[in-house]
Formats: structure tokens, C-alpha cells, sequence
């Protein structure tokens, strides 16, 4: 059961519009203890919608530019990693954190569990939803600093952080290439009837508790449900699920929107939720280095 | 990748302090002058008709309140054996309601720095692994540690507990933790140890340049002239050095292509085990994401706590 996607377009609307009536005001601060002989450490801080501001860590590697960029969106947890990915030596990478996360969290702190349901009567209500127009500001706000010059920029994450980099490569057309891992099934409610693992499990408890409510939470995720996002991401996407995933990606859905997707490379693998763990931790990397262009090392 | 003669050959240069048992003897009797302050609040939401979930909290050293995830069978008569779930670095504590199907409670503790035990210490992530490294009485793991042990004393507790049937697992942080407070808690009957941090302090910064331990390296080049006290607090809180005073089965699992926890440095914690071990080694795996991992040691630890499912 999913939710029509057309009242999408009034959300991603009203986001953007939220958006550009926001001043940006991107600081940066070099983080000397976190630096290295071949990279430098940024913590940056910038405006999103609702006077959230938010944090992420930036690398830039030293040397003389421009560079292309990773931004890695975050995973469905309160702490986002400092920067750890092997192409550090040679892009820009930025982790960039959603409202409600460690550090930034000053007007909201989110609980996980809890997220994923806090709110979820109503769209304008469910908190998750400005975590969408926080990965629409990283991209934005990468694009504003002045420390690094930028010349590509590629997407990851992993469950939520890939749900939302499919969402911010639709709508930012500019983002060369997205590596989704598991990327979490909102809004695909017949994946919930079955005792999943949590989070997604998060939504199957809310509806065991109030089933006459499904009508309207497939309503509220339906602006994020990745299968009406898909057919908008015109960039190419190595997609990955793991065939025994319980909590994050359940295979049908996998399945559904690796169709879905224009540009898809589609990697299943004999894992849960982990994905295709080691193994396409490296195809991962040499995927997204070959789309950068750099070398992985 | 690490291979089989790479862990065999490892040697490390922890050494343990004289005084390593009177420290932590002052440390578990100054948590013993604690009043326990345990209270459960019902979690009906995350509850269902074979577990009962509960919001549990504790008090631990600096009378700090821990939160802990707390579910327990609605089948059966009990008391019921118990699974102390300890946490990953920057992770979540997982609520685990699957054990309750097997007729077994688990108790799943957000140790201090974690939410929502964040509230009075919040050094960060990164963060917590430097956080007051220059003194042992100081340092954040001397609590964090605490906190697991703690949750020993929560679950004996607990009237629909059985006290002769409490087991131990978690993987990274976990894993080290599941070492550590093995060693201290003597009421731990048996533990699965997965990818374990925590262990050889030195060597691990060495070979890795990835997080958290590149934490302790990057103290190490900001303050130089720490270095040397920070190494010496550290063998204070090293897996290696409670591996010898473990006493009851455990099972390391060690992923031969992790990149967060060097595979020689779990060996090492393996092959120093005090009790009866076993050793996992998932060639093809990086670290936490060995396929086969959580069905394991679910199987192994079911195996030990002899329950029947609900």
C-alpha cells in the first residue's frame, strides 16, 4: 500500500521555497586536532528551514584544487562519523548531519527509536520530513563555502542517509552520481505488515498500535517514499541490499526500486542488513572514485 | 587483509600495571556504595504480546543515571535468564526484543555519553575515547565501564531474573566491553565478543588511520608530551589485560578485513582468554558486517543458556 505521489510536488515545493527564504550563513572552523599532514578538518556549521542550524564534518585534502566531493548523508543515529573514507586523500568529503542529530540539536534533539514515527500524523507535524530539506541544504551549503572549489559532487549513505541521498539527487540535478546502500523503505507500508526489525519495525509497532491511522501515515511519507522519488534521480546509482534484510530495505522493495531508478546499477547480496557488507564496501569505493575521478587509495 | 599466520605472529607491548586489580577492586567497591536506584517504566508501544519492553534506568559511578533498553518474555513463568547487550562506539543501544521469543530477557545499556544517558557527561563522538586520558581516575571509560557493570547489578536486581543464567555479548565497543565486564563480573556464566575494540592501544594506532582509535592519535600528535600518560592510563582499560581474568566461556569473532579493529589485536585478546574460548574468523568480512555474525551468536548463546522458546 503506498500513498499517491502527487501530493509530493506541494511538499518539495514548499521545502524549496522554505529553503531560499533562509540565509545559508555557512562558517567554517578548522579543527586542528583532527587535521592530518594530508587533509584538513572542517567543522562547518549553516541555516536550514525552521531556524535549525546545523553541523557536518568537512575534509579537504591539501593541495591545490578544485577537488570533486562526496557528501555522505546520515545514517538513521544520533552521532554522525568524523570523516573516514579512503577517498579523503583525493576529494572533498563532507558528513553532514540532519536536524536532531548530535551537534545539531540545539532547538530539537531526536530520540532513535522515535524518529520515525515523532509526529508522523501529519506531514506538517512529522519531524523526519525536515531531515529531507536538511540534505537539500548540504549540497547547497557545500556548494557556498570558500575554502575548497568543488568540481563534482557525488552522494552516499546508508539506510536513511540513503533515502535521503536519492532525495537530494532529485532534486539537486547537478549530483554525478549516488552509491544508495540499503536505503530505508518509507512509505512502503506492505513492508511493514510482518514483524520487522527495527527501525522500520519503528512504523510497524506505531501501526499495531493505531491501525486506523495507516491511511494517514502512508500520507505523510509518501514526499519521501524512494519509489516516488526514483523515476526524478537522472544521475547513475549503484544501488545495494542485502537479501535477508529485515529492518532497513526488505527485498521487494529493493527490487522495486532498483526498476525504478533510470540509471541503476543494482548490487543484492547474500546479507541482512548489512548489505553487501566488505565486499561492496569495495565495489562501493572504486564505483564512486571511477565517477569522481580520482584515484582510490 | 589480515591472515591466520599474521594474528599467530602478533605480539603486543600492553603490559599490565601492578596495581591493575586494586584499581579496579577500588572502582567496583566505590560502585558498590551506590545506591542502585533501578526503575522500570512500561513501554507500551514497543511492546507486544510475547515481550514487555521497558525503559529502565540505573544509577553508576558519579551517580550518573543510565538508560537501558529492558525486555522481558510475557510467556512463561521465569525467573528467566538474561542477556546483558553492551554498545558500539557511536551506535545506538539496539533494543532487542527477538530474545524474549526465545524465552531469554536482555537488558541493552546506553552507556554514559550515549543518549539518553547523555544528560550530566557528553564528551562526544568524536570524543569519548580522549576524554580525560591523562588520569585513570579521570577517564571517561572508567565510568563507561562501570555503566556495563552496572547492569549486572540491575539484572540481579530484577525478581523475575534468574541470577545463575546471565550471559553477555555485544560487537565493537561491545565486544571489548563484553571482555572487559566478563572479567569483572564473575556472574557472567558466558559471552560472545564480536570485533572487539578495546584492545591493544599502541598497535591499533599504529595500524590504522580510521576512527575512533585515530582519536588517541591525533591526542597523541596535539599533545606530544601526554603521550607517554596517556598510554600508561590505557593499559588501565585495555581488553588484553581483563582477558587472563576471564573465567567462563567466551567467543571472539574477528573479521579478517576490518579496518576498525585490527584482527591481531582481537588475537590477542582471544588467545590470552582466562577461561574456556572459541575463536570465529570470517576471512571475506570487514568490520560488524560478517554476514553469518548475528545468527551465530545468537545460536551459540542460546546453546549455553539452555532456554526453551516460548
Amino acid at each position: 500500500m503506498t500513498s499517491s505521489p502527487s501530493c509530493s510536488v506541494a511538499f518539495w515545493e514548499q521545502a524549496e521555497a522554505q529553503l531560499a527564504e533562509t540565509d545559508l550563513n555557512v562558517m567554517l572552523e578548522h579543527d586542528t586536532f583532527y587535521s592530518q599532514p594530508e587533509w584538513d578538518v572542517y567543522r562547518m556549521h549553516y541555516d536550514t528551514t525552521n531556524g535549525h542550524r546545523l553541523f557536518a564534518w568537512l575534509s579537504v585534502p591539501k593541495g591545490e584544487g578544485p577537488f570533486p566531493a562526496l557528501i555522505r548523508m546520515p545514517d538513521y543515529a544520533s552521532v554522525h562519523d568524523i570523516i573516514y573514507t579512503h577517498l579523503r586523500h583525493r576529494a572533498v568529503v563532507m558528513n553532514a548531519t540532519h536536524r536532531g542529530q548530535r551537534n545539531s540539536d540545539v532547538i530539537y534533539r531526536a530520540s532513535y527509536p522515535g524518529l520515525l514515527t515523532d509526529g508522523v500524523e501529519a506531514p506538517h507535524t512529522y519531524a523526519l520530513l525536515g531531515a529531507y530539506a536538511d540534505a537539500l541544504r548540504a549540497l547547497d551549503a557545500l556548494a557556498a563555502q570558500e575554502i575548497a572549489q568543488i568540481n563534482a559532487v557525488a552522494l552516499t549513505g546508508a539506510g536513511l542517509g540513503a533515502a535521503l541521498a536519492l532525495a537530494a539527487a532529485a532534486r539537486r540535478t547537478h549530483v554525478a552520481a549516488v552509491a544508495a546502500d540499503t536505503p530505508m523503505a518509507l512509505g512502503h507500508l506492505s513492508a511493514l505488515q510482518s514483524g520487522l526489525a527495527y527501525p522500520l519495525g519503528e512504523l510497524g509497532d506505531y501501526l499495531r498500535a493505531y491501525p486506523e491511522r495507516s491511511e494517514a501515515l502512508a500520507a505523510t511519507l509518501s514526499p519521501v517514499n524512494p519509489l516516488h522519488i526514483a523515476p526524478s534521480v537522472s544521475a547513475p546509482v549503484l544501488l545495494s541490499a542485502g537479501r535477508f534484510d529485515r529492518s532497513l530495505c526488505p527485498l521487494p522493495f529493493a527490487e522495486e526500486l532498483a526498476t525504478a531508478l533510470p540509471n541503476c546499477d543494482f548490487r543484492l547480496y547474500d546479507g541482512a542488513a548489512e548489505g553487501g557488507g566488505h565486499e561492496h564496501a569495495i565495489a562501493r569505493g572504486a564505483w564512486l572514485a571511477q565517477r569522481l575521478g580520482v584515484n582510490r587509495n | 587483509m589480515a591472515t591466520q599466520a599474521d594474528l599467530v605472529s602478533f605480539t603486543t607491548q600492553v603490559s599490565c600495571p601492578d596495581d591493575f586489580d586494586p584499581f579496579w577492586d577500588g572502582v567496583l567497591a566505590e560502585l558498590a556504595a551506590i545506591p542502585l536506584d533501578a526503575v522500570i517504566n512500561h513501554d507500551p508501544l514497543r511492546s507486544t504480546d510475547s515481550v514487555n519492553v521497558y525503559q529502565a534506568t540505573y544509577r553508576s559511578l558519579d551517580e550518573l543515571e543510565i538508560f537501558a533498553w529492558y525486555s522481558v518474555p510475557t510467556v512463561g513463568d521465569g525467573p528467566f535468564p538474561a542477556v546483558l547487550i553492551l554498545p558500539g562506539y557511536k551506535s545506538e543501544p539496539p533494543l532487542r526484543r527477538d530474545w524474549a521469543g526465545k524465552g531469554v530477557a536482555a537488558l541493552s545499556v546506553a552507556v554514559r555519553g550515549k543518549l539518553p544517558s547523555s544528560g550530566k557527561f557528553n564528551p562526544g563522538y568524536p570524543g569519548l575515547l580522549t576524554h580525560g586520558v591523562e588520569d585513570r581516575d579521570a577517564y571517561s571509560y572508567r565510568g563507561v565501564i562501570s555503566d556495563c557493570t552496572r547492569g549486572v547489578d540491575f539484572l540481579l536486581s530484577r525478581p523475575e531474573i534468574d541470577p545463575a543464567r546471565i550471559y553477555c555479548c555485544g560487537s565493537s565497543q561491545g565486544g571489548g566491553l563484553t571482555l572487559i565486564t566478563s572479567a569483572l563480573r564473575s556472574e557472567i556464566k558466558a559471552g560472545v565478543s564480536g570485533y572487539p575494540f578495546l584492545c591493544c592501544f599502541p598497535e591499533s594506532m599504529r595500524m590504522l588511520r580510521s576512527y575512533p582509535y585515530d582519536e588517541l592519535s591525533c591526542y597523541a600528535r596535539a599533545y606530544p608530551d601526554r603521550a607517554e600518560q596517556m598510554l600508561e592510563t590505557l593499559q588501565y582499560f585495555d581488553a588484553v589485560n581483563f582477558a587472563p581474568r576471564i573465567q567462563c566461556p567466551m567467543v571472539v569473532g574477528i573479521a579478517m578485513e576490518d579496518e576498525v579493529c585490527p584482527p591481531e589485536t582481537s588475537y590477542a585478546a582471544y588467545r590470552l582468554l582466562g577461561g574456556q574460548r572459541e575463536l570465529w574468523l570470517f576471512p571475506n568480512s570487514g568490520h560488524g558486517n560478517a554476514h553469518e555474525y548475528p545468527a551465530r551468536e545468537a545460536a551459540w548463546l542460546q546453546q549455553r543458556i539452555g532456554a526453551t522458546p516460548a
